[in-house]
């Protein structure tokens, strides 16, 4: 047994030696596939753990009541298309907020809009991100402030103009001075410089410090010139029951908004499960599609082998011929090309696996270091397991058509093409 | 017992090859019987279909038609797995056309036979074949690199390693000079003496005679068939050329 498989990886060997940049082409193509399959794995890992990152800096101990368009359903086309195409739902206000406050399970909230404008200080211009927020943001979102304080409820109420400057707006409008005290204008309006937040760095493609925060009543009634607001961010005391809680609340809107048809819904609860569940999906869709491109290349490295194969049975047709009129049965030559196939394959994924890994390091080392990004340098010994099987399978796979053509050779037929 | 020596039999053997349309008859109702230890020589002129015969016997191509008995059974009902067993271990074949894997060393074509074999032949029958045909200094030597006496053989080395009951030795002396041409008829009579069935086409009337019997076949049929009452050459005589 074991003198057998060592007679067929030697014959196997041989011939692959014989054609070296032949073999080392083909090896090529299954590596550069199993390669692909490892980086894809590592990044649909690197991309979930960063999305699941993102959320869990919230943490999970929130519900967000966002506007919706009704009868569309919350992530659907049609409300995203609803509300880009200038559909306006207004009928979310800040006292729908004070009375979810009220449940038990609600510890506070801030709510309020978003909306970009120019803000400037002496020669100093920059588009910016304004969240008109209510007082409570400071104490539930984590970011802390480096200087000076941020606006208190009776400012917000009073419809005082303060602002809160991000750690980029800061930088970009004042670099080194002391911004505190300091009078910038928003929408040809003087707004006191209260304080300033600490860095926080980006997410992803958006940076978290190029915001300026003003109270939530002043954004409304001195920017924007509405009455409605788009979120309501809700922190709860018990996650465990987050998803009743959002039942509840969506029970309140509706009797609040005079809802009797849930498919009116002018709004939609969200819990931090819930978002989590759907980030979820999303990851598993793009690591699915991610795989399937992984998988296409690893189907045209074997597409490969299986010519090379071809080409190498009808080359060898006498060598075959010989063999069988020298006893060698169906099953021998079967497993002589199998062996081949597979080897190829395997050394392919080997090298595959190594180039895998270190791409997959260089990937998480540059999007770590130069782009900002914390992507994390993943890895298993499932992956290795799974690459090293996907290419034996590749062999086998491909292999058979060609392996079983020359075991089916006639002895005398083979014999004569020489 | 009387069965069992017979080894051979063919009935009515007849084999034609049809390729794109063109169908050859090449032979004609063969009858013929070989028993077990017989020293067979077939002869006949280029052409006439002794090749086509030899591998028929030496279970390598099928008959069109006719019946072959093995050891009393029909050679027809045996599956492709089973013929490979026979060739490997009941048969030793001496191709007209040597049939050497090239740039492989001498060793490894002699070995060939033994990758697909269960029996217990090893490194040391290799060599003791390689050296009864005087090759032993060129066991390392790739095969492309021997002279055409030297490949000659190689052939007949690797189908005498397995140790096989029968020989079939397509025109094995071909070419050879007379000196060589006759240590390979006297390997061949030695293993004859020792038990083994020897079927060998020749043209040479000289190695002709090492045969106890003589097969003459033209254009496919079967002309003469007859026993040589004592070898011409006397067994003390090889003793005096050497
Ligand atoms: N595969 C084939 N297809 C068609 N005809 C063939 C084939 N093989 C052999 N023949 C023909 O069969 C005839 C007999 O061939 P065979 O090789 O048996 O002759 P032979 O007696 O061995 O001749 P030689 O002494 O020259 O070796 C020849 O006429 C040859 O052309
Ligand atoms: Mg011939």
């Amino acid at each position: 047994m074991i003198k057998k498989l060592k007679n067929l990886c030697k014959i196997a060997c041989g011939s692959l030696l014989r054609h070296k940049l032949r073999s080392v082409l083909t090896i090529l193509g299954i590596t550069v596939g199993i390669t692909v399959v490892i980086v894809v794995l590592s990044a649909g890992q690197a991309i979930e753990d960063f999305i699941t990152g993102q959320v869990n800096q919230f943490g999970t101990d929130w519900i967000q009541v966002e506007v919706k368009v009704p009868s569309a359903g919350k992530t659907s086309l049609e409300n995203v298309g609803g509300l880009a195409q200038g559909v306006t739902i207004t009928t979310l206000k800040l006292s729908d907020a004070e009375e979810i406050k009220e449940h038990p399970n609600v510890r506070d909230y801030y709510a309020g809009n978003v909306s970009q404008e120019i803000i400037s200080y002496e020669a100093q211009n920059k588009l910016t991100m304004i969240f008109g927020v209510t007082a409570g943001f400071i104490d539930i979102d984590p970011s802390e402030l480096i200087q000076g304080r941020f606006y208190t409820e009776a400012e917000d109420k009073g419809l005082d103009k303060v602002a809160v400057l991000g750690f980029g707006i800061k930088d970009v409008l004042f670099g080194q001075r002391d911004a505190i005290g300091e009078n910038v204008k928003i929408n040809k309006q003087n707004y006191e410089v209260i304080g300033v937040m600490e860095e926080k760095g980006s997410a992803g493609m958006f940076s978290m410090d190029d915001v300026v925060y003003i109270p939530a009543r002043t954004m409304q009634k001195r920017i924007l010139g509405i009455d409605y607001i788009t979120f309501i961010f809700n922190r709860i005391y018990d996650t465990s029951i987050a998803r009743q809680t959002a039942d509840d609340i969506t029970l309140i809107m509706r009797d609040l908004h005079n809802i009797t048809d849930p498919n009116r819904d002018d709004f939609h609860a969200t819990s931090a499960q819930e978002a989590l569940e759907m980030l979820d999906t999303v990851t598993g869709s793009i690591q699915i599609l991610l795989l399937a491109i992984a998988l296409i290349s690893l189907v045209v490295g074997g597409v490969g082998i299986m010519n090379v194969m071809y080409v190498s049975v009808a080359e060898r047709t006498f060598e075959i011929g010989l063999r069988k009129a020298l006893g060698a049965k169906y099953n021998n030559i079967l497993n002589q090309f199998l062996t081949e196939a597979v080897i190829i394959t395997f050394i392919g994924g080997i090298v595959g696996i190594i180039l895998g890994i270190i791409l997959t390091w260089l990937i998480s080392f540059v999007a770590t270091n130069y782009l900002g990004f914390d992507w994390q340098f993943y890895f298993s010994i499932q992956y290795i397991l799974l690459a090293a099987g996907m290419s034996v399978l590749v062999g086998l796979v491909s292999g058979l058509y060609p392996a079983r053509q020359a075991a089916s050779l006639d002895p005398m037929v083979a014999l004569r093409k020489e | 017992m009387a069965k069992e020596k017979k080894l051979i039999k063919l009935i009515d053997i007849c084999k034609q090859y049809e390729n794109e349309e063109v169908v050859t008859k090449v032979l004609y109702d063969i009858n013929l019987e070989v028993n077990k230890g017989e020293f067979v020589a077939i002869m006949g002129p280029s052409g006439s279909g002794k090749s086509t015969l030899m591998h028929i016997m030496g279970f390598l191509d099928k008959p069109t038609s006719g019946t072959y008995y093995y050891k009393g059974k029909k050679v027809s009902d045996f599956d492709e797995d089973k013929l490979a067993d026979i060739r490997n271990e009941e048969v030793g074949f001496v191709f007209q056309t040597f049939n050497l894997l090239q740039r492989t060393s001498v060793y490894d074509n002699v070995n060939l036979p033994l990758t697909y074999s269960d029996k217990k032949i090893g490194d040391q029958d290799v060599i003791q074949a390689i050296k009864s045909v005087g090759l032993y200094h060129r066991k390392d030597n790739l095969s492309n690199q021997l002279s055409g006496g030297e490949k000659q053989r190689v052939a007949i080395a690797r189908a005498l390693v397995n140790r096989p009951e029968i020989i079939f030795a397509d025109e094995p002396t071909g070419n050879l000079d007379s000196q060589s041409g006759k240590q390979i008829m006297e390997i061949l009579q030695d293993l004859n003496e020792k038990g083994n069935t020897i079927i060998l086409v020749t043209h040479e009337k000289y190695t002709a005679e090492h045969a106890r019997r003589i097969v003459s076949i033209i254009d496919g049929k079967i002309v003469d068939d007859y026993q040589v009452k004592k070898r011409l050459i006397a067994k003390d005589e090889k003793y005096l050329t050497k």
